[in-house]
Parts: C-alpha cells; sequence; structure tokens
C-alpha cells in the first residue's frame, strides 16, 4: 500500500497541513513556541521523506499515477476532482519544496530564536501552509485545484512577507507582493476559464492528451496561453511586474530563502505543466522568450548596482527568473525545470548563509572586512590568455563538441545554440570578473580554470540530457518543443551576431584600456555610461514608478468620488 | 403528507411569534437578546426538519438556510443593550417576511415583500445621525420597491414584469436602485445591516428567474449594461471610502453587480448563483460584525487608521477579521470563490469586455479590502488605547460565519439543489477541440 507513490505524495501533502490545522487550532502548542517549530519541522521531515519515497518509485514507473476522489458535480459528470497527480515532473518538484521547507525551518530555529514565543509559532503555521500550498501546486491533478493552491501560495507570500506587520514597511511590502501577483492571477483565472470553455476539462493528463492528438494550432489557445503566462509572469517575477520581490526585503532573511529558491519558482512550473499546450502556441513562446530576455538583462544589470546584500540577491533572483522563463520561450522545458532546481537549491543556501552574514555584521562592527587593494598595474600575458581562451575559443570547442558528441542536432534545434551562447556570456562573465580580480596568477591556476569550466559545461550538458530524458522520454516531443518556438531565421542569425560582437567587443575594450589605450569614443556613450549607472542602483525607478501609478489612480478615484458625490452620504 | 401552504405559514409564524415574546422580555436586554437567537435557532431547526416537503426553487434551498443562519450569526455579535432591543426583534420580524418571500405563493411573497420594505422604509426614516444623516433617496428606493411589489399583484404583464424587475433591482441591488442597500448598511442600527445584506439580495434572486424570461431582450441587454456599470462603479466607490460601513456597501454591491451581469447571460437563478449571493452577503455581513466590534469599543465611524495594530493587542479578532476579508475578496477555499468560479464556467458570456470589467472587479476588491484589514490590524499598538479581545458571543459569532463560508467553498453546490442550466461547454461530451 505504502509502495504507491500516490500514497507517497499525499502523505507528503497532508503531512504540513496537519501542521498547520495543529498549531492554528491548538492555541497553547502554538504559543510554546519552540516545541510549535520542532512539531513542524517534524512533519516537514515526514513531508520530505514521503516525498524523495514517491520520486524514486515514480522514476521506475511506466505511468503517471492518478489518485483522485470527485469533487465538483456539474450536469452528471464531475466537474473538477480533488486529490494529486504524480508523474516526473511534479514527484521531483515535490522533493524541491519539501526539502528547501525543511532546510528553511530548520534554519528558522536558530535564527529567529529571539522571538516572542507566540509568533514563532505563527511563523511556523504559515510555513506549515505554504509547504502544503506549494505541494499541492506541484500535484495537482486539474487547474482548479492547480489555481486554488496558487492563491494560497499567494497568501503565503504575503502572510510571510508581513511577519513583522508591527512594522510598516514590512506591512507595506506584504500588500504590494499581494497586489501585484494578484493582478497576474487574474490573467492566470481568465486562462483557466477560456481553456476549459475550449476544451471542456480542468484536468492536466486530459489537456496532455488532447495537445498531443491535436499538433496544429488553434483558435484561441495563443490567447488563452498568453493569459496563463501573465500569472506566470507575477509569480516568477517578470518584468515589469517584478517589484515585488526586491520590495520583500523587509521579511526575515528564511523568508527570502523560500521566496527565492520556492514560490518564485512556481511560473516556470506551471509553464511546464501546460508545455504541450504552449507548445502549440509559438507566438506566446516567443513572448515568453522577449520577455524573459529582457528581465535577464535588466535583473542581472540592475544587480550589480545595488549595494544591498538582500536586494543584490532579489535581483540576481530576477535575472535567474528571467533565464528559466526565457528558456520556456525557447521551448526547452526540461531544461527550465533543472535550471528552477539548480537555482532553488543555490539560492536558498545562499540566502541561508547571508543571514548569517548579517547576522555576524550587526554583531562586529569591523565586518565584513575591506579587502586590501593591490597596487599591482596592469595584467601579466597570462591573465590575458586564459582569459580569452576560455571566453572566445573554448566555447567553439563546446559547440562542436556538442554536435559530435552528444549528437545535438544543432541545425535544427535554435534553442540549443541560443543557449549555448548564454553559457558562454554567462561564464565570461565570471571570468572577466576573476581576470578583474586578478586572481589568474600562475599556470596552474590558468589550467584549473579552463579545466573546471570545460567539466562544469560538459556534466551540466549531459546532465540536461539525463534530466530531459526523464523528463519527457519521448525525443520527438522535445523535438516538437524547440520547433514550436522557433524563431525566425533572421532574427536568430541577430541574436548570435550580437552575441558574438558583444563579447569580443567587451574583451577587445578590457584589454585597451587596461593597456593605457585610448578608444575613441564619442563623448556622449561616456557619460550615458555614467547616466545609466544611477537608474540602474536606484532598479530603474520601479518602485517610484509603482508608487505614482498608485497614486495617480488613487488621484482619479478620489476626483471620481468628490464629483458623484453618493445619494447615501 | 404535509400541505405545503401550512408548512409556509408555519415557518414564517416561528420568528414572528419569537418577535411577539420578545415584547415579555423588553425590560431585560439580555434576556430580549437570547430569546431572538433562540426563535432564529428554532427557525434553522425547523426548516432543516420540513425543507423536503417544500417545492423546490430554481436556485435551490440554500437561501433558505441561509437566513436563519444569518440571523443567529447577526444576533449572537450584538451587545445586550437596551438602544439594540429594537432591532433584535426587527431582526425576526424581517426573517419571518424573508422566509415568507421565499417559501410562499406568489401573492403572498409579493405582500411579504411590500411589507418588508415598507418597514425597512420607516426604519430608514427613524434611524440618522449628524454621522449619517437622513438619506431620502434610500428611503425612496425602498418605497419604490414596495410600491413596485405590490403592483406586481395588482397589474397585468407587461406593467407587473418590469415593476418585479425594479423591485428585484431594489432588493438585489443594481444601478441605479442601489441607493437602499447602501443606506441601510449604513443607517440601520445593532444586527439589522448584518442581516438585511444578506436577506435582501437573497429576496431579489428568489424573484429573478421569473422576470428575466418574461422581459424583452432590450430589457436584459440593459440590465447587462448597468450590472456591468455597477461592478466598476462600485469597486471604484469602495477604493475611495475610509468609512468602512460604506467601503462595505459599495464593495458588496460590486459584487451583487457581476452577479446580475452572469444571470442576465442565463436569464435564470441557479444554485451556484444563490451561493455567490449567499456567501458575497454573509462574508459583507462578517465583516460589518467584525466592524461593529470596533465601534463597541472605540465609537461609531471611527477611522481605522486610528485604532491600528489591532493584530498585537487583538489575535483572535484579527485572525477572524483577516479570513472574512479573505472570503470577501473571492478567494478559495471560501464561498465566494466558488460562487464566482461557479457562475464563471456556467454562463455564457455576451462579451469578453464583460468578463474583462467583472475580472477587474474582482482584482480590485482584494485592493480595497485589504486596505482596509491592513489599517485596522497592522502597525504598532497605541498606548492610549485598552484593547479587549473577542467576547465568547462575539467569537461565537465570527467563527460560525467564517466555517460556513469555508463549508460553502468546499461543498458541492449540488448539496442544496440541482443545477438544472447545463452550460455550453459541458455539452461537449466528445472531449474535441473547437476548430
Amino acid at each position: 500500500m505504502m509502495a504507491n507513490p500516490g500514497t507517497l505524495a499525499l502523505v507528503a501533502l497532508l503531512s504540513p497541513v496537519l501542521s498547520f490545522l495543529v498549531l492554528s487550532i491548538v492555541f497553547p502548542l502554538r504559543r510554546l513556541g519552540r516545541p510549535a517549530a520542532w512539531f513542524s519541522i517534524l512533519c516537514a521531515a515526514v513531508a520530505f521523506a514521503s516525498a524523495v519515497m514517491a520520486w524514486r518509485i515514480q522514476s521506475v514507473a511506466a505511468h503517471p499515477v492518478h489518485l483522485v476522489w470527485p469533487w465538483l458535480p456539474s450536469a452528471g459528470k464531475t466537474l473538477a476532482d480533488v486529490g494529486v497527480f504524480v508523474d516526473a515532473q511534479s514527484s521531483i518538484m515535490l522533493c524541491l519544496v519539501s526539502l528547501v521547507a525543511l532546510l528553511v525551518q530548520f534554519y528558522s530555529v536558530g535564527y529567529l530564536h529571539d522571538e516572542p514565543a507566540g509568533a514563532l509559532g505563527r511563523y511556523y503555521a504559515y510555513q506549515s501552509l505554504f509547504a502544503f500550498s506549494m505541494m499541492g501546486l506541484a500535484l495537482a491533478p486539474n487547474l482548479l485545484q492547480l489555481f486554488m493552491c496558487w492563491e494560497l501560495v499567494g497568501l503565503c507570500s504575503y502572510l510571510l512577507i508581513g511577519y513583522w506587520y508591527q512594522r510598516e514597511s514590512a506591512a507595506r511590502a506584504a500588500v504590494k507582493a499581494f497586489w501585484i501577483t494578484k493582478a497576474g492571477d487574474v490573467g492566470l483565472l481568465v486562462g483557466i476559464v477560456m481553456l476549459w470553455r475550449l476544451t471542456g476539462t480542468f484536468d492536466l493528463a486530459e489537456l496532455h492528451s488532447l495537445a498531443a492528438t491535436n499538433a496544429g494550432p488553434l483558435a484561441g489557445l495563443s490567447i488563452i496561453t498568453f493569459c496563463i503566462y501573465l500569472g506566470a509572469m507575477g509569480k516568477s517575477a517578470q518584468f515589469p511586474i517584478h517589484l515585488w520581490l526586491p520590495g520583500s526585503l523587509f521579511a526575515p532573511t528564511p523568508v527570502h530563502a523560500l521566496l527565492h529558491a520556492g514560490i518564485i519558482n512556481a511560473g516556470g512550473f506551471l509553464i511546464n505543466r501546460l508545455a504541450p499546450l504552449f507548445a502549440l502556441s509559438s507566438t506566446t513562446l516567443h513572448v515568453a522568450f522577449v520577455i524573459g530576455t529582457l528581465t535577464a538583462i535588466l535583473g542581472a544589470t540592475t544587480m550589480l548596482a545595488q549595494n544591498d546584500i538582500k536586494k543584490t540577491l532579489g535581483f540576481s533572483t530576477i535575472g535567474q527568473m528571467g533565464y528559466m522563463i526565457m528558456e520556456c520561450g525557447l521551448g526547452a522545458f526540461s531544461l527550465a525545470v533543472f535550471h528552477l532546481i539548480a537555482h532553488g537549491l543555490f539560492k536558498a543556501t545562499v540566502f541561508l548563509n547571508c543571514g548569517n552574514v548579517i547576522h555576524k555584521a550587526r554583531q562586529e562592527p569591523h565586518f565584513p572586512h575591506v579587502d586590501h587593494q593591490t597596487d599591482e598595474e596592469g595584467m601579466s600575458r597570462l591573465t590575458w590568455i586564459t582569459g580569452s581562451v576560455t571566453t572566445l575559443l573554448t566555447p567553439l570547442f563546446i559547440l562542436l563538441l556538442t554536435h559530435g558528441v552528444l549528437r545535438i542536432p544543432l541545425l535544427e534545434s535554435q534553442g540549443t545554440v541560443i543557449f549555448l551562447f548564454f553559457i558562454w556570456i554567462t561564464s565570461s562573465q565570471a571570468i572577466l570578473t576573476l581576470t578583474r580580480l586578478r586572481q589568474v596568477a600562475s599556470w596552474k591556476v590558468s589550467a584549473a580554470m579552463l579545466m573546471t569550466l570545460l567539466f562544469v559545461v560538459f556534466v551540466y550538458l549531459f546532465a540536461v540530457e539525463s534530466f530531459t530524458a526523464f523528463l519527457y522520454p519521448d525525443p520527438e516531443k522535445v523535438a516538437s518543443y524547440f520547433k514550436a518556438a522557433a524563431l525566425p531565421d533572421w532574427l536568430f542569425d541577430l541574436i548570435i551576431l550580437a552575441a558574438t560582437i558583444l563579447m569580443v567587443a567587451s574583451w577587445s575594450y578590457l584589454y585597451l584600456t587596461a593597456h593605457g589605450r585610448t578608444l575613441r569614443m564619442p563623448a556622449w556613450i561616456d557619460a550615458l555610461r555614467i547616466r545609466l549607472y544611477l537608474p540602474f542602483m536606484n532598479r530603474l525607478y520601479g518602485d517610484e514608478l509603482h508608487q505614482l501609478l498608485g497614486d495617480t489612480i488613487m488621484r482619479w478615484v478620489h476626483q471620481f468620488d468628490k464629483r458623484e458625490r453618493g445619494w447615501s452620504r | 403528507m404535509m400541505d405545503a401552504a401550512l408548512l409556509s405559514w408555519l415557518l414564517v409564524g416561528t420568528p414572528l411569534l419569537g418577535a411577539l415574546v420578545n415584547l415579555f422580555f423588553w425590560s431585560n436586554a439580555d434576556h430580549l437578546k437570547l430569546s431572538s437567537i433562540l426563535w432564529s435557532a428554532i427557525s434553522f431547526g425547523s426548516l432543516i426538519g420540513f425543507a423536503g416537503y417544500l417545492a423546490m426553487p430554481p436556485e435551490g434551498l440554500l437561501p433558505l438556510y441561509l437566513l436563519p443562519l444569518t440571523a443567529v450569526v447577526s444576533l449572537l455579535a450584538q451587545p445586550a443593550r437596551d438602544d439594540y432591543r429594537q432591532s433584535c426583534t426587527m431582526t425576526l420580524v424581517l426573517l419571518g417576511l424573508g422566509l415568507s418571500v421565499l417559501t410562499s405563493q406568489p401573492v403572498v411573497g409579493s405582500l411579504a415583500l411590500a411589507v418588508l420594505l415598507f418597514i425597512l422604509a420607516i426604519l430608514l426614516y427613524r434611524h440618522h445621525s449628524a454621522l449619517w444623516p437622513m438619506s431620502w433617496w434610500g428611503i425612496g428606493t425602498y418605497g419604490l420597491g414596495a410600491f413596485c411589489a405590490l403592483l406586481t399583484v395588482g397589474a397585468g404583464p407587461p406593467v407587473s414584469s418590469m415593476a418585479s424587475l425594479v423591485a428585484c433591482a431594489v432588493l438585489l441591488p443594481l444601478m441605479p436602485f442601489h441607493d437602499g442597500h447602501l443606506t441601510a448598511l449604513t443607517r440601520l442600527p445593532g444586527s439589522l445591516p448584518a442581516f438585511i445584506v444578506v436577506l435582501l439580495p437573497i429576496a431579489g434572486l428568489h424573484g429573478l428567474p421569473s422576470v428575466l424570461q418574461t422581459v424583452p431582450d432590450t430589457v436584459v441587454w440593459t440590465v447587462t449594461f448597468f450590472a456591468l456599470l455597477g461592478a466598476l462603479y462600485g469597486a471604484i466607490k469602495a477604493l475611495a471610502q475610509s468609512r468602512v460601513r460604506l467601503l462595505l456597501a459599495y464593495g458588496s454591491l460590486s459584487f451583487f453587480s457581476m452577479l446580475w451581469w452572469f444571470v442576465a447571460a442565463t436569464r435564470t437563478a441557479t444554485p451556484r448563483a444563490a451561493l455567490m449571493v449567499g456567501t458575497v452577503g454573509l462574508a459583507t455581513s462578517g465583516l460589518l460584525i467584525a466592524w461593529q466590534v470596533v465601534r463597541t469599543r472605540y465609537g461609531d465611524d471611527i477611522d481605522p487608521q486610528a485604532v491600528s495594530g489591532l493584530a498585537s493587542g487583538m489575535p483572535q479578532y484579527a485572525v477572524l477579521l483577516s479570513l472574512l476579508a479573505l472570503a470577501a475578496m473571492g478567494l478559495p477555499p471560501f464561498g465566494v470563490f466558488a460562487g464566482f468560479m461557479g457562475l464563471l464556467l456556467s454562463s455564457p458570456f455576451p462579451s469578453t469586455l464583460g468578463l474583462f470589467i467583472t475580472l477587474l472587479a474582482w482584482l480590485t476588491s482584494s485592493w480595497y479590502i485589504m486596505q482596509m484589514v491592513q489599517r485596522l490590524l497592522f502597525g504598532t499598538q497605541r498606548q492610549d488605547l485598552r484593547y479587549t479581545d473577542l467576547l465568547m458571543t462575539e467569537l461565537a459569532s465570527l467563527v460560525m460565519a467564517v466555517l460556513v463560508l469555508l463549508a460553502l467553498g468546499l461543498a458541492p453546490t449540488t448539496l442544496f439543489g440541482t443545477d438544472h442550466t447545463r452550460s455550453q461547454t459541458s455539452v461537449k461530451e466528445s472531449l474535441t477541440w473547437n476548430r
């Protein structure tokens, strides 16, 4: 009985809800603080263990498991079921969510040790509700249950961001997060309702099979998928509705880990859950690609100009979410899930560590220590050789090996090529940073750097290949996703060309300036560089624009109210 | 086999008898309150017992159950004070009349409706203050409603149909006949606003199916237009309010207008529509009760921001207010969401613009309700204020409201009646795509 992944997933789902209900109803336990925390952690541990077992069994099972009960009867049939749907995607997401929830809850015991007992109990009740909502989202067998859990996730983010509600800033950030994500939720709701009207079902398995048997474009599907994408935009903090994430810095640091490793992944997961439908709408995939790219660029650039550790990490997450949505837009759905998991674990670790740094900085006035500026001038030939080989020649080597060894059809798969170029740009950014920090001092270091880069990229590629085979065992399906997301040839060529020019130009610029050569740049370019720094440091004045928008709407509302006196006054 | 007419009189007579009995306890406010609650509970019990013998209306039996339940909820939270004796007794009278509207023959029902609206007009005439001055528009609207209810009995079609439609628009507020709703929710004393916000819309919904099937298409289109206008108007006006009772009145107007839009599209009232009306009413009722808790402690019409920090000072109150707010803004798993989704899925949309406006109004509700909750609960506690958490009766009342809203969100609507309308989509049994 317990060997059934459906039952195990159900145990994983119900463990945090048990914790939430016990902590909500049994007031004395909640008000004790630490015992409430340990009870919640115990439930989270049970959930994680069940999730891992469910994943292990499901990974060798031939078919997904549907464990549902009729819920809403309508006109002689069931409108929607309630239960769990365990397949490769949901089981792996279940593992991620339960692991992050467990780690964050465990870490919080120490981090929030000086909180009042009652408040700590309340915190763990929220944490349990969050874990349940995210797991419910991952395991939802139909869109209606998914939407309910989606809304609960939004509610949990509101409760957790506003945990220190006595502080005005925290309360304001919580409401802001709630409103912004709710705006996206309207799009999702419209999409779900329209999809139901088109297909007559909420069931994900039925929707997948319908999409598989109807490979052509469908009337209205682009609008539907776009509406659903709006929901994903809100939760995954895509430009221009990304402001709720950096605004949430007033929450406790473990909550950040949860936001950045859990809640924010909901958007990517939603798109992946409906990948077969998105694959039937090239327009939506292209829109997702454009917005994802824009978010990645703006997120990464803004991150560089921040001077607050939480904001820096916040914009780093936004940039990464941009990448993830971009991956979806290119049809690389399995890669997006891989990215989602990797980023989730990485960012949770970084944020939990960031909590330690903040704690330490508060206790030690001289922390963090200021590094000594080295007096070393210029860069050695070795540095330049290593840097240029790493950034300019290695990618070509990788491209050729990818084509020859992994047999990825690069000519037919635009998405893979674009990704390889993005890997190139990202790794180059890291190498450039190391080079500028003058960390490449010897041949040993240079060789180690090159080998590490090659190792990481190849392991990554193999891992992604294996992961893709796990999530989508049918290679034709994967190929069809890439095909659906294919960009026009001229745009594809333009992106590749622009990326190449950008890299070569960056290196040339760095080399020339390091050697004291003056570049004949128009004055306005230099002025622009300085001028751009300020807006990016101020996060493109997004918060101010948001405030202005809110104030303008409220001014109109009050003007309307003043003119329309209302007979009831 | 029990006679349906006799049964109806029995159901109607129970709360009216309770109102008469209340006169014996007039000198003791505590006993009067207890008596009112007991008679409402007896009414609820008798409804459960005899519901099987009643003719099933198109909107199902949920509205019938909700009326005495809401009466209990609103009476429980009311302070046992001398100045609230009248509102306790009037709650029972209005409950009796409301049950008459729902269970009696059409002629008797119309007469009961006229009496009900007439009583409300008189109550509005009597109850006003410097903060809430007399509103002749509100009184006039209920007067018009009472006149229209009488016309439905005396006049023939098409006058009777139009009169019935206007009466429904007064009860289930639709622009431009919404002033009665606004005035009643802001002026009436004690438990009455929390009760009539459920009673009147349910009575209005009950009359709708017969009316909408007889009026011409142009009238239905006009109703659709005003419904959308009302949804937007209510949301915008609610956004602008700093006075909680007005905010809740406009907010509920917005939601009821959404319902008008759905009902005009299907031209009938289904159990899903009843679920939406009942739960919107009950959520608003719960919020009115929650606000009454603040009013009894800190005075009428106080600025919510002035009593900030209730989350720390009154934790039980904070939890229940938050849950009611979530229900009122149409979030799952509460009944308003279930009703709203049910209507979204079962009604054919006359226009995409209408859907957009409806969802915009739904979205806006999370703005103004959340703002209100935030003003009350968040922030630091004031040192000069004494914070007293919920009394037992207040707690019981709010818990009941939350639990009922939760149960209605999770229970299938078919529990309270069969949906005879088959949605356009569910007809497609073959699960094929529209090409």
